[in-house]
């Protein structure tokens, strides 16, 4: 890594100190379970692991966990609380060095979330501009990045409020993560060959009871007793949900037209606001506080100087709802819209619990790919997306 | 394993079980009899008939290794293990063999027969986690295999729990919910409760002949390859195709049409209308019937030990896929 980069890192945390943002340098070798448990598989695959015999470690792919772990560590734990780190991260890559540096900055247990949620995205812009930016260039403003941005939040409680069953909510979330078309998570695929129709036929409208009867016997006639970590309820229980699935019930036309029209929402973020509450007017939800967020959220973001005009909201950009609980937001540079963010990040309000937090604490951060903002020449857009 | 290296080109060949006796038997084939050194050194051998051949006797997945590292020039290994070891980049699949059929499948308990796809898996494996807080334990020595395809399938709620040996026990065992294996009959599966899901066949795998990208092609060692590809070519063409030696009275109308519908050529033509063909094995008879039909009093077919032809596809597939790099 280049000096300049180095003194870059050093700008970056005196300007987010100078911010309140106290600088963390989480250790490089992390103990690897936190990750191991809290990741995908895909993640997993990525780690740099070692082992000296008693415990296993990873070399930090990322510095949101080790961060989060260092403040509930910390005697601020459970109060307000802001950080920034910068440094080399750990990452098996094809074709690319496993060591690449990133800065981030993560904000601990403030409730005035939409001021923080501003707030965060306004540092993570100008400190990629000012303090990792080619230097020969002019200083930049929020108008050289194409912002896009989402709110997890929203559709939570638009889920929430429809009261979908949970093969319908687990269809929209894992079809939203996967970047599924709208009509393909309506309709499910049916494989003929596959296709339980007439037991699913049979199955329609039966109680819970009754199909768990069913099952358990269909299982004793074929003599399986080994259910390899599933219960016979489950199996029945989900015999069920496709039955429902196929039927369609729990998701009338009323509801997906709603989501469509919800999801079909994009655009300049005032109008989408607009146009959101129109939606959640004609359908008779009530999603007014959640729509007050979202407007104070912009007029934050109006007040630190962000240009609303750069951004774009898409309903559909929920990111990783497993993980994210409410703004999310990516920004590339205006010159190259088409390439991977170079700052990216979101609201995540569970992630202080699953690590051990007796109560929920709100939280908000940002990672910036220095690497993405100064490619090396000859650097292909494959390579700055690992 | 690059001490190999300079003695001679290296050919990797699997040193145990049935893996062992076909590649061997494949060799043999092709008039490249595998033989080994005896005593301490029985790790090495040579191959008779072709001079300047270092045979290294190793397991298939060192031999995947040992041709990503470049330590080998040639082995013979299962696609499977090439796909697993991701060496796609290093090492070429000159031809599959016809022997070591496995394929690589994903296989889920007999019991939930609510899963017959992909799809199902997905949608169990997200309801497993939203249900127990724990993903899904996938059993398997295919790692990145399983990353690979279960990323193309969209399953993400999962983790892997990695298997070195008797992976289709871990279900009853415990230890996992589903595994990953490699199966030839499926029978092995069915014992252990598990069935194939049907869009769970993630790779069709058999043994092929592999060369390294990366291993020095000096001019030398590629004059070895390129003996012994040629025999392994002669010897399939013969395989492929039969000799057909005939006497016409006349040629008939349309008769090169007619050859090239049978996919035969005119090898040669000799005086008083006698010719010879050359037809793919299962066309020859066929071909002889019609021969017979335009006037042939008899037609031999011939099947010989070797075909060798001008041209040599695995040799020239070979010098295609080497970087310019190696080939100094």
């Amino acid at each position: 890594m280049g000096a300049g980069q180095d003194q870059g890192g050093e700008a970056f945390l005196q300007k987010l100190e100078a911010a309140g943002y106290l600088p963390c340098d989480p250790a490089i070798l992390q103990p690897a379970n936190v990750f191991l448990d809290l990741s995908g598989e895909d993640m997993r695959g990525r780690l740099l692991l070692a082992s000296d015999g008693a415990a296993d470690y990873c070399l930090r792919p990322e510095f949101t966990i080790p961060v989060s772990l260092a403040y509930l560590a910390s005697p601020q734990a459970g109060g307000p609380a802001a950080f920034s780190c910068h440094g080399p991260v750990f990452r098996q890559r094809p074709a690319l060095a496993p060591e690449f540096l990133q800065a981030g900055l993560e904000n601990f247990g403030r409730d005035d979330r939409e001021a923080a949620d501003a707030e965060i995205l306004a540092l993570a812009l100008e400190a990629a501009s000012e303090s990792f930016g080619d230097s020969s260039k002019p200083r930049r403003d929020s108008g050289d990045w194409r912002i896009r941005v989402g709110d997890a939040g929203l559709l939570t409680a638009l889920l929430e409020k429809l009261e979908l069953p949970p093969v319908w909510l687990r269809r929209i979330r894992g079809g939203l993560a996967k970047g599924q078309k709208l009509d393909v998570i309506f309709q499910p695929a049916r494989d003929e060959a596959a296709d339980h129709s007439g037991v699913l036929a049979a199955l329609d409208g039966a109680d819970k009871a009754g199909a768990r009867a069913l099952v358990e016997d269909l299982l004793k006639i074929a003599g399986i007793s080994a259910l390899g970590g599933r219960t016979s309820g489950e199996i029945a229980d989900r015999f069920l949900e496709q039955a429902e699935l196929r039927s369609g019930a729990g998701l009338d036309g009323a509801k997906r037209a709603l989501l469509a029209a919800f999801f079909a929402v994009e655009g300049h973020p005032d109008e989408a606001s607009a146009r959101l509450r129109r939606v959640f007017a004609t359908a008779g939800l009530d999603l007014a506080s959640e729509m007050d967020c979202f407007d104070q959220r912009l007029n934050f973001l109006a007040a630190r100087g962000i240009d609303l005009d750069a951004i774009h909201f898409s309903a559909g950009f929920a990111r990783n709802l497993d993980y994210y609980t409410g703004f999310v937001f990516e920004a590339v540079e205006a010159g190259a819209p088409e390439s991977a963010p170079v700052v990216a990040g979101g609201r995540y309000d569970r992630l202080l619990s699953t690590l051990g937090a007796r109560s929920a604490i709100p939280a908000v951060g940002a990672a910036i790919w220095i690497e993405r903002l100064n490619p090396l020449p000859g650097m292909s857009q494959r390579e700055r997306e690992q | 394993m690059s001490a190999f290296i300079g003695a001679g080109l290296v050919l990797a060949v699997p040193s145990k079980g049935r893996l062992q006796e076909n590649a061997n038997a494949f060799f043999g084939r092709a008039g490249l009899t595998v033989t080994q050194g005896r005593g301490a050194r029985d790790y090495r051998g040579a191959l008779a008939g072709v001079e300047g051949v270092e045979v290294a006797f190793l397991s298939a997945s060192e031999i995947v290794k040992n041709l990503a590292s470049g330590a080998a020039h040639l082995g013979v290994t299962g696609e499977d293990l090439v796909r697993e070891a991701q060496a796609e980049s290093r090492v070429t699949l000159l031809t599959p063999l016809g022997f070591g059929h496995a394929n690589v499948v994903v296989a889920v308990p007999q019991a939930w027969i609510d899963v017959r796809t992909m799809a199902d898996l997905e949608d169990v494996a997200s309801a497993f986690r939203a249900r127990r807080g724990e993903r899904m334990r996938v059993a398997t020595k295919y790692v990145n295999t399983t990353r690979a395809f279960f990323r193309q399938k969209g399953v993400t709620d999962y983790h892997i729990v990695e298997s070195l040996g008797a992976t289709e026990g871990a279900p009853a065992a415990g230890q996992a919910e589903l595994i990953v294996d490699i199966t030839s009959t499926g029978a092995t599966l069915e014992a252990n409760g598990l069935k194939i899901l049907d869009d769970g066949v993630i790779l069709r795998s058999q043994a092929n002949l592999v060369a390294s990208l990366g291993a020095g092609w000096t001019p030398q060692w590629r004059e070895v390859a390129r003996k012994i590809l040629s025999r392994i070519v002669a010897e399939g063409e013969a395989r492929a195709t039969r000799e057909l030696i005939a006497t016409l009275p006349r040629e008939p109308e349309g008769f090169d049409a007619r050859l090239s519908a049978f996919g035969a050529r005119l090898s040669r033509r000799a005086a008083e209308g006698r010719i010879t063909l050359f037809a793919p094995r299962a066309e020859a008879p066929a071909l002889a019937d019609w021969l017979i039909g335009q006037g042939a009093e008899d037609v031999i077919v011939r099947q010989s030990d070797y075909v060798f032809t001008a041209r040599n596809p695995l040799y020239e597939l070979l010098i295609a896929s080497l970087p310019e790099a190696v080939k100094a």
